[in-house]
């Protein structure tokens, strides 16, 4: 049997069996869809695109698969082709996997929602356009698919469009994404021009590629994926509902970033300046996550900055030249962020809308099963060996700690790291042990299996991923093998170091203090001050210069200083002065005579 | 005492011996300046008074430079002005006569203090005799002189102009402008000073007329003289715009040989 054919034929199998759902309402008014039915419908996709990956684990096979050319211009041609290599068809069963699971909470958590089919085609057309990127080998068709995610991210966000907030996070999700943009299309028109081809296999430039179109991509990549500078839109899109927090903004779109330097990474390899920038934007956006984490006191708003300082862990990881070891990061990552984001529905569900966790506490005992899969959750997070988390971020550690790159960096990433097991453990401590701070009439039910077999597909994942993945695949690089003793337990030292920390500070909030508001503590629960700092500041002075040079430059000084009235004003400036010269007394007269004719006289000789 | 002016002008226009244009300039300052008096209203009584104190120096420093230029030479042919100095001196008799500045101030009073018909007089009539004075004259003239003069007079004309609201004012300050663009050409080509001193006379006869007959010396009076002559009005309205020198009507005319003539001589 022809492996390659079996490949393709399902993989496009899978693409296809994703699409039924949107086209079959349009041919017959009976095939309307329901939530069970598109829940069902990515299951079967699931299990589907297992066969194309097990073919590619089993004989590395990997294929490209042109549809159609768009004839452009002669010169220039745009074929919509879709790459099946490592990256997409070990992605395409775990967002598959991920889905599938987030769907089915959501029939649960959506099932009041008037107008949860609508919901949940949203959710659909997104996993779409997020899979024409994942499968794309022509930067042009990741665009589509790039706009598109983008767009699907606008519209779930304002899901709960009456809200206020809602809809400026929405806003700002779409306003920064669209700064990334700018970057992204400043490489494509660098890369047409230069190579005449958006095609990822044809990206090897050989010589060094000028730094100005990898700033681009590392500037879509800050935007779409949250780096520090394009990164507030993260935090504000906790605004939508659970299932969208999970699908979007912890395991797929926002790894769209990451995962486009991924793609382009032959061209970036060989730019120093645009790996050191990886790194230090990806250290300095974990950092500072890591820190508005620590005094967050939503739940959903600290899994947004775990998120947040992830992905700047995965861009460090590309900044150290290892963009297997990133993907690694994004398919575990995946995993136990998607069912982290689960479990905070569920708590918030179930307690009526409560998110925030000064008002949680003791839910062990009366969330059995979420709070045990947050827990594993959290382990994963933080890197616990041998869970899924430990496999990549482990690895990333050592990378950077056996590399003579940047040691700012590195301090950074490793303070981050020590702060992810702070803010992990507060939420854990807060959540789910010590007396209980909620209301007392609280009805709990966790029974529903909507709930409790997603979270514990997930958990398994969380579990198993990281073990799975690097058995099967063989790695490009080879990772270091051979460190010392003390570089090797370093992640593990900081977060165990971290743990202690977070124990010892949460004994305090037993005793009845007031917390003072430091400086430091301002910092961090203001977020850095970078919302108010720019999202007020540039926009008042673009429109402000926008209104100077609209109606004031042209109305006020074209025509008033230079134009009409300017001249007028000038002539009676002049006749003004004149006429007071015109005094009409004879004597003046007959002394300024006399005096213009000595004048003339003079000058004459 | 309109017999008197016409034969001063004449013997001034006629002459060709410098006393005989003196003494026709003297003629004609004495004729008009009982004209100019005419209503006993004490503002013509002190426009006759400065009239008569400019136009005597003016006078005076014609007879000086004659002398001066008979002296050196001995000539007094009024053709055969040679003397650098006795032209310079002529010129600013001339320019006081004429009102041209920086020698203009008692013009626009002048003509506010006497009635429109004397008015008009002034501006024709007594410009005459000076001009046929700088015709025969122009060879010898210094042109940086006559370009300053004539620049300042042009400017100052217009700018004194847009502050009036006294129509005889106005008028003072055109004339005072077109002497200006009359005097900028005589150095190179006298006929076209010529040329532009008729069409004024033309244009402003009309003007003066018309302004006669609808009785306006204000410009709020002028407002409503719609009503009592409509066509009169109009007929107005294309003579003042003729003064402006606006293409189509006369008034363009020598303006813009002038600046041709101008251009030729790269002084555009």
């Amino acid at each position: 049997m022809d492996l390659s054919l079996v490949l393709n034929t399902f993989t496009l199998l899978t693409l296809t069996t994703l699409s039924t759902p949107i086209i079959f309402p349009l041919l017959s008014d009976s095939l309307k869809n329901t939530p069970s039915t598109i829940t069902n419908t990515v299951k079967a996709s699931f299990l589907i695109s297992l066969i194309p990956m097990t073919i590619h684990i089993h004989s590395g096979s990997e294929s490209l698969i042109t549809l159609w050319e768009w004839k452009f211009i002669m010169t220039f041609k745009i074929p919509i082709s879709l790459k099946l290599d490592f990256y997409s068809l070990t992605f395409l069963p775990i967002a598959l996997f991920v889905s599938w699971s987030i769907l089915q909470f959501a029939t649960w958590y959506m099932a009041s929602d008037p107008h949860a089919t609508k919901f949940f085609t949203y959710l659909l057309l997104f996993l779409i356009a997020m899979l024409t990127l994942i499968v794309a080998n022509n930067l042009f068709v990741l665009f589509i698919g790039w706009e598109g995610v983008g767009v699907m991210s606008f519209l779930l966000i304002s899901w709960w469009h009456g809200r206020a907030e809602a809809n400026t996070a929405a806003l700002q999700a779409i306003l920064y994404n669209r700064v990334g943009d700018v970057g992204l299309i400043l490489c494509l028109a660098w890369l047409a021009y230069t190579t005449n081809t958006w095609e990822i296999q044809q990206l090897n430039s050989p010589h060094q590629t000028p730094t100005l179109p990898l700033l681009g991509l590392i500037l879509a990549a800050t935007g779409k994926s949250a780096q520090f500078g394009l990164h507030p839109w993260l935090p504000a899109a906790m605004e939508g509902p659970t299932p969208v927090s999970a699908l979007l903004h912890s395991s797929t779109m926002v790894v769209a970033g990451i995962f486009l330097l991924i793609r382009t990474h032959p061209l970036l390899s060989s730019n120093q300046t645009a790996m050191t920038t990886c790194l230090c934007l990806g250290a300095l956006s974990t950092l500072f996550a890591a820190t508005c984490a620590l005094t967050q006191n939503d739940i959903k708003k600290i899994i947004a900055f775990s998120t947040s300082s992830q992905l700047g862990l995965m861009m460090v990881t590309i900044g150290l030249n290892l963009p297997q070891l990133a993907f690694l990061h994004i398919s575990t990552h995946a995993f136990f962020k998607a069912m982290l984001f689960l479990c905070s529905g569920s708590i918030i569900h179930n307690l009526n809308g409560e998110q925030d966790i000064r008002k949680m506490g003791g839910l062990q005992k009366m969330l059995p099963t979420t709070t045990s899969c947050l827990t594993i959750g959290n382990l994963a997070l933080m890197g616990t060996p041998f869970l899924a988390g430990f496999y990549s971020k482990d690895q990333i550690i050592e990378c950077l700690n056996t590399s003579y790159l940047n040691s700012w960096a590195l301090i950074l990433t490793l303070l981050a790291t020590s702060f992810t097991a702070v803010y992990t453990i507060r939420m854990t401590v807060l959540v789910q042990t010590g007396f209980t701070r909620i209301p007392p009439l609280t009805p709990m039910n966790e029974n529903n299996p909507a709930i409790t077999s997603p979270i514990t597909r997930l958990a398994l994942g969380s579990i198993m991923a990281g073990l799975l993945i690097t058995s099967y695949i063989t790695p490009t690089k080879t990772p270091p093998m051979t460190m010392p003793l003390s570089i090797k337990i370093t992640a593990l030292v900081i977060t165990i170091l971290g743990i202690i920390i977070a124990l010892e500070l949460s004994k305090l909030t037993q005793t009845l203090i007031l917390t003072k508001q430091t400086p430091l503590y301002n910092f961090s629960t203001s977020l850095g001050y970078f919302n108010l700092l720019t999202h007020r500041l540039t926009t008042k002075t673009l429109l402000t210069g926008g209104q100077n040079i609209a109606s004031h430059l042209v109305d006020l000084s074209w025509y008033k200083l230079l134009g009409p009235e300017g001249l007028a004003n000038l002539q009676l400036t002049t006749t003004k002065t004149i006429t007071t010269l015109h005094s009409g007394l004879i004597k003046a007269y007959l002394s300024s005579f006399a005096l213009s004719l000595l004048i003339i006289l003079m000058s004459a000789h | 005492f309109t017999a008197s002016l016409l034969l001063g002008t004449t013997m001034t226009i006629s002459s060709n011996h410098w006393v005989m244009a003196w003494a026709g300039l003297e003629i004609n300052t004495l004729a008009i300046l009982p004209m100019i008096s005419k209503s006993h209203h004490p503002r013509a009584i002190e426009a006759a008074t400065k009239y008569f104190l400019t136009q005597a120096t003016a006078s005076a420093l014609l007879l000086f430079s004659s002398m001066i230029n008979a002296w050196q030479t001995g000539q007094w042919d009024i053709t055969q002005l040679t003397n650098p100095t006795s032209c310079l001196i002529l010129t600013s008799a001339i320019a006081m006569k004429l009102g041209l500045v920086p020698f203009h101030f008692w013009f626009p009073e002048v003509l506010q203090g006497t009635s429109l018909t004397t008015g008009l007089l002034l501006s024709t009539l007594m410009k005459f005799p000076p001009i046929t004075l700088l015709y025969m004259t122009s060879p010898s003239l210094n042109p940086t002189v006559l370009t300053f003069m004539a620049i300042l007079s042009t400017a100052l004309g217009g700018w004194m102009g847009l502050n009036q609201t006294q129509i005889r004012k106005i008028l003072a300050f055109s004339s005072i402008s077109h002497l200006g663009w009359m005097t900028i050409i005589i150095s190179y080509n006298p006929k076209l000073t010529l040329l532009n001193f008729y069409l004024y006379a033309l244009m402003t006869t009309a003007t003066f007329l018309t302004l006669h007959s609808t009785k306006a010396s204000k410009l709020s009076t002028l407002m409503t003289t719609w009503t009592k002559a409509p066509a009169l009005n109009a007929a107005l309205l294309l003579t003042l715009l003729s003064l402006a020198g606006l293409p189509p009507l006369t008034g363009f005319l020598p303006k813009w040989l002038i600046i041709q003539e101008l251009t030729k001589q790269d002084m555009a």
